[in-house]
């Protein structure tokens, strides 16, 4: 391997761990509701992939300044996730986890054909901001748009665990995640709080669902489908209820991912992926970061 | 009416695959992995009835044999994990399954054509069924064979010990540990009898289709897989059909007349069943009902 080759190499996994970003908030998502509610919720990579749609009609109708849309998608990302969890979740009971599981996968159907129906299944452009801008830092180019995307990722993160950790609302949600019916006890409503993490991790799927379009540049319907496995293995990775280990899994994913496609070429490279959570569930079932056994 | 043999054809095999998750379902695990068990059935019987120009039930025997002894291996280091932990492990093992066919390049010459599986392009020249002269009728009665005989096995095997026991994994895993289950062996086992149906019904797949590719195994048909049992109700067999019969024939084909809103009808539907009957449609209530309803005389 001469010295070139590993330039590519290294480029090609800062731009997946840049990309990183955005696996890393979809397993947020996912570590969080599951967390709360114990509960897998398929629809929610649709969701993002929804929001992002939703702004992106909305920004074409009243023509705002491009960093608008991002808002936008955070704003219409908080109100779907609201309503997935009136939809799928609000009156079904607790005691069944296998009916709230095909209640978001029929979400999921359902959001995708919303997409498909509404755009004629034609892809459409996403605005990328700062895509002219390249840093080069030696014989690295950094892309200005995933550089953006990077921050703006961390920026989420930060902000969600500052809300976790800092405000009464965190408290609330952390205290339904470790002991639902002392929370009740305490005066908490657990509905409420629920409903509230949904919102929450709607937020965030909606910027990571802009963020995405925003780095490939277009969305796709196609896209909800495979955000959705990727998700899953980030959360599992890093650990099923680990907010630390889904943002590192995610970044890690990202790197791997194209270290793999550099390597073997685009149509083995998810393969190589799966390989890896395969590795991971046989040697370290908890993930990276495995929350001490709770007492359920 | 071919098209609704064709019809009864696609139910036939989808409560093939529908059953396999059943097994597994029963004991409170949720696989997404059977699509890749029905990818590697499909596989398996297409190349030995192609390629080895083996017969029909030989080649599903085999194929059913290699979806169980897969589905056996991936139990034991799957299972490890539990619940959704284990959805996401069958969902990677499922995609795995399917991006290995998806690079999986095995071409003989035969003629002045070449045959067997071939990559992305997928598998064309399964035509066992018209080279040796059955009708579309002939195909579905094979096929509803197939299912009659896999719906009474499990129904005796639902109504023996084995039943109970994979029931009372499902239920609570704890109480079974202490009543002397190792729940390890039973769900390795619920695995491979749902390894062998998928396989099973894998292998049928490919030869009424006649063209397989990786495409058609991916997340999709695994969540069919665990649909059926979940929307019908894991009370008995006759729920998965009951879903199957719902979701192919009146969700798929049967609002075709409504064009495009049909697709948008089809998951807002399996929403609102899941509002109504969380228990699915054919849930132990409702079985009471149905038994009271035709066996008055007798009580």
């Amino acid at each position: 391997m001469d010295f070139l080759d590993f330039i590519d190499i290294v480029q090609s996994i800062a731009d997946g761990v840049l990309f990183g970003t955005t696996y890393a908030l979809l397993g947020i998502g996912f570590t969080l509701i599951f967390g709360v509610m114990h509960k897998l919720n398929l629809s929610y990579a649709a969701a993002s992939i929804g929001a992002a749609y939703a702004s992106l009609l909305i920004f074409a109708g009243i023509k705002a300044p491009p960093p608008l849309v991002f808002l936008l998608a955070a704003v219409c990302g908080g109100f779907i996730g609201g309503m997935v969890y009136v939809i799928a979740f609000r009156f079904i009971p607790l005691a069944n986890p296998l009916a709230t599981l095909m209640s978001t996968v029929g979400l999921l159907l359902l959001i995708d054909e919303i997409i498909v129906h509404t755009t004629s299944g034609v892809p459409l452009a996403y605005p990328a901001l700062f895509s002219d801008v390249i840093v080069r830092a030696g014989p690295f180019n950094l892309r200005g748009d995933l550089m953006f995307v990077f921050v703006l990722g961390c920026l989420c993160m930060v902000l969600l665990l500052l809300l976790l950790y800092r405000t009464k609302l965190g408290l609330a949600t952390r205290a339904v995640s470790q002991q639902p019916i002392a929370a009740e006890l305490c005066g908490i409503s657990i509905t409420r709080v629920n409903g509230l993490t949904f919102v929450i991790t709607g937020v965030i799927g909606g910027i990571a669902g802009a963020m995405t379009g925003a780095a490939i540049g277009m969305l796709s319907p196609l896209l909800s489908l495979p955000l959705t496995v990727k998700g899953l293995i980030v959360t599992v990775i890093g650990g099923l209820g680990s907010i630390p280990g889904a943002i590192i899994a995610g970044l890690l994913v990202g790197g791997l991912e194209n270290l793999f496609q550099f390597a073997r070429g685009v149509s083995e490279r998810d393969l190589y992926i799966m390989i890896l959570l395969f590795v991971f569930l046989v040697f370290r079932p908890g993930g990276l970061f495995a929350p001490s056994a709770g007492r359920d | 009416m071919d098209f609704y043999l064709g019809l009864l054809q696609i139910i036939g095999v989808h409560t093939l695959l529908g059953l396999s998750a059943y097994c597994v379902l029963l004991t409170g695990q949720v696989s997404l992995a059977q699509a890749g068990f029905f990818a590697v059935g499909a596989y398996v019987a297409g190349m030995l009835t192609v390629l080895a120009a083996w017969p029909l039930i030989l080649a599903l025997a085999v194929s059913a044999i290699a979806g169980g002894a897969i589905a056996c291996a991936v139990g034991f280091p799957a299972l490890r994990v539990k619940g959704l932990m284990l959805v996401v492990a069958t969902v990677a093992f499922g995609e795995a399954v399917r991006l290995f066919f998806f690079n999986f390049d095995y071409q003989v010459a035969h003629g002045d054509i070449r045959i067997g599986p071939h990559g992305g392009e997928g598998f064309r020249q399964i035509r066992y069924f018209p080279e040796h002269g059955w009708t579309t009728l002939d195909v579905a009665l094979f096929i509803w064979t197939a299912v009659a005989l896999v719906m009474a096995a499990l129904w005796w095997m639902d109504r023996s010990r084995a039943g109970a026991v994979l029931r009372a994994v499902g239920e609570d895993e704890i109480a079974a540990q202490s009543s002397g289950i190792n729940i390890t062996a039973v769900k390795v086992a619920a695995m491979t009898i749902g390894g062998v149906i998928a396989g099973l019904g894998g292998g049928i797949f490919a030869h009424y289709t006649t063209h397989i590719e990786h495409v058609q195994f991916g997340v999709v048909l695994a969540t069919f897989a665990i649909a059926y049992p979940i929307l019908g109700g894991l009370s008995n067999v006759f729920g998965t059909l009951l879903a199957v019969i719902f979701i192919q024939g009146f969700l798929l084909e049967g609002l075709r007349f409504l064009g495009d809103w049909r697709n948008l009808l089809f998951g807002g539907l399996i929403v609102l069943a899941m509002n109504l009957r969380p228990r699915g449609l054919l849930d132990a209530g409702s079985t009471i009902a149905l038994k009271r309803l035709f066996f008055k005389t007798k009580e």
